[in-house]
């Protein structure tokens, strides 16, 4: 694909669209943001380059991530030395003070959670999409990409636990604490009377 | 121990049973609460959608 290529392949909109998630896909699994950027940027261009290969057997996300993959799995050798300065970076200790800010002292909810009407058709808004990364971004850093690594991809504890250098039962507080945000994210910008972002 | 899930503990075993299965004691006190309480019912639903969202979010087109 050089220069003198005139007429752009329509699907390279199309790739550039899934951006976002390659970079919070790379993000989870490298946590260095710069290796992040460089991994997607590198998976992104071999993606244009070979896109006349895919034959949209999987999803195009699902392609695209399978390319990115090799790239992190790379930068990740690369990186490899500095993994032990890194790994107590964030670590969130069992220090629980976070759920005060979420219940009063008598353990009750300071905002009850509401029901949400009809949540599925949301799935199929974009969006809705839009809202949900925008949520994703409001996490602190360790449980963006805890969470990441244990709903979006779906890794076992004791992976993410054995990658973050944390203890089963941090990535347990870890997770139930950006569960909670992104719900109260999702209802006051999505779901709420008041939502903002739909 | 019945009575001894509030709001906050019972948020944090809906939680963590998506990381491993819960005891039965921990799954009678969090019965127990659910039972009477329509907001955790209502977190209940919403981590059962973030687990689903975060799926297809995966293998979206």
């Amino acid at each position: 694909m050089g220069p003198s290529t005139s007429a752009p392949d329509p699907r390279f909109a199309e790739i550039e669209s899934h951006r976002p998630y390659l970079v919070r896909y790379a993000l989870s699994q490298l946590r260095d943001g710069q290796l992040a950027e460089e991994a997607v940027q590198e998976a992104l261009l071999a993606a244009l380059e070979s896109i006349g290969s895919f034959g949209g057997k999987s999803s195009l996300r699902t392609w695209l991530t399978s390319i990115l993959r090799f790239k992190v799995v790379d930068l990740q050798r690369r990186a490899i030395a500095e993994r032990a300065n890194l790994a107590h970076d964030e670590s969130e200790g069992e220090n629980e003070g976070w759920l005060d800010e979420l219940f009063d002292s008598t353990g009750h909810w300071r905002e009850a959670p509401q029901a949400w009407s009809n949540p599925e058709a949301a799935l199929e808004q974009r969006r809705f999409w839009e809202a949900f990364e925008r949520c994703l971004d409001k996490l602190p850093q360790a449980g963006s990409r805890v969470f990441f690594k244990r709903e979006v991809l779906g890794e076992e504890t004791e992976t993410i636990c054995k990658a973050e250098g944390i203890t089963p039962s941090n990535c347990w507080v870890i997770l139930h604490r950006s569960r909670i945000a992104l719900r109260a994210c999702l209802e006051k910008n999505w779901f709420g009377k008041e939502a903002s972002f739909g | 121990m019945a009575d001894s899930v509030d709001c906050r503990a019972a948020s944090r075993l809906l939680s963590v049973a998506y990381e491993r299965p819960l005891m039965p004691e921990e799954l009678a006190a969090l019965q127990v609460h659910l039972d009477k309480c329509l907001m955790c019912r209502n977190f209940e639903s919403q981590l059962k959608f973030l687990h689903q969202a975060a799926q297809k979010y995966r293998t979206q087109d």
